[in-house]
């Protein structure tokens, strides 16, 4: 099973509780099967007893994890019991018990990739259903690219392959991940620019966990525009970063979101009482707001009741996915890192 | 009791809990009832490690107020359906186990920060916030509770108050009953009480402190008004080796006579220094007793203090200076080895003896339980530190471990050692002028002996839960208090 490369997790969270205090999920529902231990539990329950794999409640209950890797992040021997809850769902998945709304995700997720590229050069921006949904961050993007006087392209269409994998679907996220890194690199693209920390995410780690040779660089928006060395026009002023699930927990606090920041004379105010839980509205899971959108909206409202002034702190997030949810269901003024930067060059 | 969904009063009930709490607040599913049926406790964890059922609760239910809980207490108590609060979970002694099925009283729900009166320094919320989201609100302001206990990351205040828990700066702040001003109470009949609003007065005996300890069998702790401390302008550690056990043991007595004022004591025996100064220092030892201590507050004052203590040190006790740094990071990595893998494990059998006693009895608590260990359990390591001093005496947090491979696979054969060695070393604590547990409670574990320890007092307690709990609704079958 795919659970047995994470018998370390399963060992060593499912007695520990040192974590439950960063549980997203469980800091808005409450219940203690949504935290590492318990989901840990059930699944060392498991491979005593594989039919416990069925039980829907074990399933539900998998499935709406926020998958935020804060737990793995604090933790001191960093066990990794999101990449365990991921398995187990791929050992769902592979068994034929994925619960209904994430087999109707994926198929959808599957038949709806349609790559396309706008037109040739060397630096390619992907831009996602996330960072299209904003319908700001693209623009942001592009005014900084005129700024600087390069020349780019787009490539848009589909899922790459990172909501697939969080399902479970692991078979049809390497599928997804190959076709978008063959379509990338039959562009002749040397970069590609992602403003979806989740997209960073597949093409960094997912792709080489799939075996699959990423021939071009791969680089988070917050690094790509920082390497251009443009000078800001005026100060950002006092913001709040809120940092993203991916960069700072799956990818060892990615230093370049605060220093693109800095770099445009931000004064960022610590947010809220710490810097160790998520306030992401859920961005590590990729869709769950197409599992259950109400778990998103819980998370928001945990978020907003953590701001010193919820209207009037500029907030600024990695994630459109945040920007995305936080605006919808909280009153709290959110921009993106690239929207920051636009606005003071 | 009601263990079946086809049971139709089983749906008569969710229908009357629902109407309490809101729909979404009365869980049933599975996932949920097995987390509700372990806790920190070794049995449980063991008795699911070897693929047996645990005992699950009805229904988890999330009350969001006082009057919630209050409405939860008057339907179980018409219907005599057993209630056990459930803060975390990360209590070791049983106390959150639905034993008898019913209702688990999940308590994170009520996880509102109150305020701070900044004139007084006290801060009031309600019971279920995880105690890291309280100390770190706190700190946000310039506070502190100084409540720092190695489970702050998963235990809630309310599990705190309601097992008398403790810090690692308790010598100068206190353990959790010395921190509290008042408490708020959902009585198991479904009152709401409060305590006086101040802990010193001469108005009849302390309710606050009949609360305090009652382990969830005396009433549901809602809310709490707690003393918070403005975050100090210095804390400084130092540390010491010791030639022995018994000199260390000294050196800290002396330092608590002295009534100088040590925010942290910690003084390991010679076993658990050897295994703390190799993983910690790096350092090789084969004899000796490391004791580190520090100051807290004003830094001139945090100065003189640490310069008398090291006098009590260097000078009467000839203790081997590990300076500031062998304090600092013991300090640093206080939580550290509650994680894993450093933490003791299932396949091991393992527990905190803790008991407390005043210095004169203090040593041979120790030895006592180690000799009845060692002598009954020769497969057993024992070990021991002592960590929260007080002005006549000290608590010891002993342990006991078993490897893997000196543990019957049996459950049953399992938990029948484990009961036999904590019978053995409680028994022997007693009778040396200890006690059955100094923070982490009795709860289902020790609950048999407190008739042992109480004597003719226990009746009292009896008395008092009889009083308040007429239909014994109330965690059954902990804190000694009789089952169902
Ligand atoms: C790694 C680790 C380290 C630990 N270190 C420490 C330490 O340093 N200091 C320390 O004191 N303890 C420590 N403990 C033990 C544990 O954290 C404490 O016993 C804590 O008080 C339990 O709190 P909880 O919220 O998890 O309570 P639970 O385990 O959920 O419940 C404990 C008892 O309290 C009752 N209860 C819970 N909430 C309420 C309420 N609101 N009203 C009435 N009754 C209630 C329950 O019914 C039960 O009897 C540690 C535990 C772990 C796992
Ligand atoms: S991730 Fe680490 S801290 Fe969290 S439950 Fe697992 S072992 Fe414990």
């Amino acid at each position: 099973m795919n659970i047995d490369k994470y018998t370390d997790a399963i060992k060593n969270c499912r007695f520990c509780f040192m974590c439950r205090h960063l549980s997203g999920i469980g800091n808005v529902t409450f219940t203690e099967a949504d935290t590492p231990r318990v989901r840990a539990s059930m699944i060392y329950g498991v491979t005593m007893d594989p039919e416990k794999m069925a039980d829907k409640d074990f399933i539900d209950t998998l499935y709406r994890s926020d998958l935020s890797r804060a737990c793995c992040f604090h933790c001191v021997n960093h066990y990794d019991e999101n990449s365990l809850n991921i398995a187990m769902r791929t050992d769902l998945v592979e068994k034929g018990l994925a619960p209904d709304y994430a087999k109707a995700i994926a198929e959808n997720l599957k038949s709806s990739s349609n790559w396309e590229i706008s037109g040739a050069a060397e630096v390619l921006y992907f831009t996602d259903r996330y960072t299209l949904q904003t319908g700001t961050v693209a623009p942001a993007f592009d005014a900084i690219m005129k700024k600087a006087g390069i020349n780019y392209a787009t490539v848009s269409g589909g899922c790459i392959g990172r909501a697939l994998k969080v399902l479970g679907f692991a078979q049809d996220a390497k599928a997804a991940a190959e076709k978008f890194v063959s379509t990338v690199k039959a562009a002749g693209a040397k970069t590609l620019v992602v403003s979806n920390p989740a997209a960073y995410e597949l093409l960094k780690n997912d792709c080489a966990e799939f075996g699959i040779e990423v021939p071009f660089a791969v680089m988070h928006t917050s690094e790509y525009i920082l390497s251009l060395g443009l000078k800001a026009a005026k100060a950002a002023g006092d913001i709040y970063y809120l940092e993203s699930d991916y960069l700072k927990n799956y990818n060892d606090n990615l230093p370049f979101p605060r220093q693109l920041l800095a770099a445009v004379n931000a004064n960022i105010k610590p947010f809220g009482t710490n810097n160790e839980e998520s306030y992401t509205c859920g961005e590590g899971a990729v869709l769950l707001p197409e599992i259950d959108e109400t778990l998103v909206a819980k998370l928001a409202a945990y978020i907003a009741d953590r701001a010193d002034d919820p209207a009037n702190d500029k907030i600024v997030v990695a994630s459109p996915y945040t920007k995305i949810f936080l605006s919808k269901y909280t009153k709290l003024n959110v921009a993106t890192l690239e929207e920051v930067v636009a606005e003071v060059l | 009791m009601l263990s079946s969904k086809d049971n139709y009063m089983y749906e008569m009930i969710r229908t009357e809990l629902t109407d309490a709490v809101g729909e979404e607040f009365v869980g049933t599913g599975n996932a949920d009832k097995f987390g509700h049926s372990v806790d920190y406790y070794w049995i449980p964890e063991m008795w699911h490690d070897r693929g047996m059922p645990t005992p699950k609760p009805d229904f988890v239910v999330h009350p969001g107020s006082a009057e919630e809980v209050s409405k939860v207490m008057k339907i179980a108590n018409h219907y005599h359906i057993p209630v056990v609060p459930w803060g975390g979970g990360s209590g070791s002694q049983g106390g959150a186990l639905p034993v008898y099925g019913g209702i688990i009283l999940d308590m994170k729900r009520m996880n509102k920060f109150i305020g701070i009166d900044k004139e007084s320094l006290t801060v009031t919320c309600q019971t279920g916030m995880i105690a890291r989201h309280l100390e770190w609100r706190c700190n946000k302001e310039g506070f502190s509770t100084m409540h720092l206990p190695a489970s702050i990351a998963c235990a809630t205040i309310g599990g705190f108050l309601a097992h008398r828990g403790t810090g690692v700066l308790s010598t100068k702040y206190g353990k959790i009953e010395d921190m509290v001003m008042s408490l708020e109470v959902v009585t198991p009949t479904g009152e709401i009480i409060r305590t006086l609003p101040v802990p010193r007065h001469a108005s009849g005996p302390d309710l606050t402190m009949l609360f305090l300890g009652s382990e969830g069998t005396l009433g549901v702790i809602t809310e709490v008004t707690l003393k918070v401390h403005p975050e100090p302008e210095a804390r400084e550690f130092r540390a010491y080796i010791f030639k022995d056990f018994h000199t260390a043991m000294s050196a800290g007595a002396e330092l608590m006579r002295s009534r100088l004022q040590p925010c942290a004591i910690r003084l390991y025996d010679e076993e658990e220094t050897i295994h703390h100064v190799r993983r910690v220092f790096g350092m090789e030892l084969d004899k000796g007793a490391y004791l580190v201590f520090g100051f807290d507050g004003p830094a001139d004052i945090v100065e003189c203090q640490m310069r008398r203590a090291r006098a009590i040190m260097e000078e009467k006790y000839h203790g081997k200076d590990l300076g500031s740094k062998g304090g600092d990071l013991w300090w640093q990595n206080k939580y550290k080895f509650f994680y894993p893998p450093f933490m003791f494990h299932i396949p091991q059998a393992f527990g905190t003896l803790d008991t407390v006693a005043t210095f004169a009895n203090i040593e041979n608590v120790y030895h006592a339980m180690k000799k009845v260990v060692n002598e009954n359990f020769p497969q057993a390591r024992f070990i021991g530190h002592f960590s929260h001093w007080y002005e006549w005496g000290c608590m010891l947090y002993a342990r006991f471990i078993f490897e893997g491979e000196n543990v019957p696979e049996d459950p049953a054969e399992a938990a029948a050692l484990y009961n036999r060695v904590w019978d053995m070393a409680i028994r022997a604590a007693i009778a040396n002028g200890g006690v059955i547990n100094e923070h982490h409670g009795v709860g289902l574990k020790l609950g048999r002996l407190m008739k042992e320890l109480y004597g003719p007092a226990m009746p009292v307690l009896e008395g008092i839960k009889k009083q308040l709990d007429p239909n014994n609704i109330m965690n059954p079958g902990k804190l000694g208090f009789k089952g169902i």
